[in-house]
């Protein structure tokens, strides 16, 4: 941790970045987001990174932060899915990757093996170390092992529970459009709970090379939908038909921003 | 009462350059195919949007057909690259969560392949007929 601090002090005092947008300890130890400034600098020893299970979407905040201050340099404290959103949120033109400096935390084993998370850690690494990535999601696999009849009861019975509260939209980092196709009255039903069947199918096309499994969809979910899996299987689809990686910052821009130069697939038999 | 046999309802997503217009010379030709089909005109077949075909499946729809021009022959030179990798996508989403894959399908179709639009509109339907009323359906 005290690297960490000390990193961010520095930053601060040199004025190499307007704030910090990380994690402090609030009252009774509770983590809270934060952003810590050279106003403040005391603050900076109370700054913490959270425990596994403490997480928000930081990377949402640095959006309004740099839409409202466009010239400012901000430091943020990013975990691998963190950075992997800032690298979509760069591609999207949503962030200036020049104007954003990152502090890096690896992720615990324990919260690895929950998210099943490929890479859970950023390219800088201020806190914590390297573990074991999970390469493929158990998750995933058991509902592709299943037959098509039970596949959609299963999803049914999840869809069945959405209580239209929008939460995981909400939460959601890469959810940055100003208007929302799920509020489309032209798309979806208006005024029906649960909602159509193919909200969630509609909200998983937007997530589709965009999403950075983060997995606070799922956590903000009331109703305990698995969204996860289904974004993680939508992305796994964006690499095995595009090769696009989402989250990398090398592969881009995402399939779906352009036409693409030529044709690598053909429509399937009937 | 005697059950009523089962008719499907297809929406076809037709681009104007090409498949409507083989839609339109079957016509003049007098070809038959199912009247199952109803047909919505679009510009291109680029701008068909993954929302539009889930919404038509929440509506009611047994089957969704898509036809566009031939790669390499779109009126706006590249839309149809679009087009491919929507629906490939899509169908394997459905097939993800068992929402009926085959209910979606996809045929380039050029303004002069008449005899090709009435076939595959015949064996879509079929097809469809077999299958029996969308799982969607029974769901929504």
């Amino acid at each position: 941790m005290d690297k960490l601090r000390e990193k961010v002090r520095n930053l601060l005092k040199e004025n190499k970045v307007a704030g910090y947008l990380g994690y402090i300890e609030g009252e009774g130890g509770h983590p809270l987001p934060h952003f810590f400034t050279k106003e403040r600098l005391e603050e900076v020893e109370r700054a913490i990174v959270p425990p596994d299970n403490a997480r928000y979407p930081l990377d949402k905040i640095l959006e309004s932060l740099a839409a409202a201050y466009p010239d400012e340099t901000f430091a943020i404290q990013v975990r691998g899915c963190d950075e992997r959103g800032l690298n979509e949120l760069y591609k999207w033109g949503q962030l200036d990757p020049d104007k954003v400096v990152l502090v890096g935390v690896a992720c615990t084993q324990a919260q690895a093996d929950y998210c099943e998370c490929p890479a859970p850690w950023p390219s800088v690494i201020d806190y914590g170390e390297k573990c074991e990535p999970v390469l493929q999601s158990r998750r995933v696999s058991r509902i592709e092992a299943l037959t098509q009849e039970e596949a959609f009861q299963e999803w049914l019975g999840h869809f069945e529970r959405c209580i239209k509260c929008y939460g995981c939209r909400d939460v959601c980092p890469m959810c940055f459009c100003k208007e929302c196709s799920l509020e489309h009255p032209e798309l979806l039903s208006t005024g029906k709970v649960p909602p159509d069947v193919i909200f969630q199918l509609v909200r998983a096309i937007h997530m589709a090379g965009r999403c950075i499994d983060c997995g606070l969809c799922e956590e903000a979910c009331p109703a305990h939908i698995p969204l996860r899996v289904l974004y993680k299987k939508a992305n796994l689809l964006v690499k095995d038909l595009f090769a696009y990686e989402t989250g990398s910052p090398v592969t881009g821009p995402s399939p779906w921003k352009s036409l693409g130069e030529e044709v690598t697939l053909e429509p399937k038999p009937m | 009462m005697a059950e009523k046999e089962f008719e499907p309802k297809i929406i076809g997503f037709f681009c104007n350059w090409c498949t409507y217009a083989s839609a339109d010379l079957a016509g003049i030709s007098r070809l038959q195919y199912p009247p199952n089909i109803r047909v919505i005109r679009v510009m291109c077949s680029g701008s068909i949007s993954p929302h539009h075909v889930l919404r038509a499946f929440q509506k009611g729809a047994d089957g969704v057909l898509i036809g566009g021009c031939h790669i390499g022959d779109c009126h706006y030179l590249r839309g149809n690259y679009m087009t491919i990798k929507r629906v490939r996508f899509l169908q394997d989403l459905l097939k993800f969560t068992g929402f009926e894959p085959e209910r979606l399908h996809l045929e380039w179709i050029s303004a002069a392949e008449a005899p090709k639009f009435a076939e595959v509109v015949r064996k879509f339907t079929e097809k469809i007929r077999k299958m029996g009323p969308s799982r969607l359906k029974q769901a929504a």
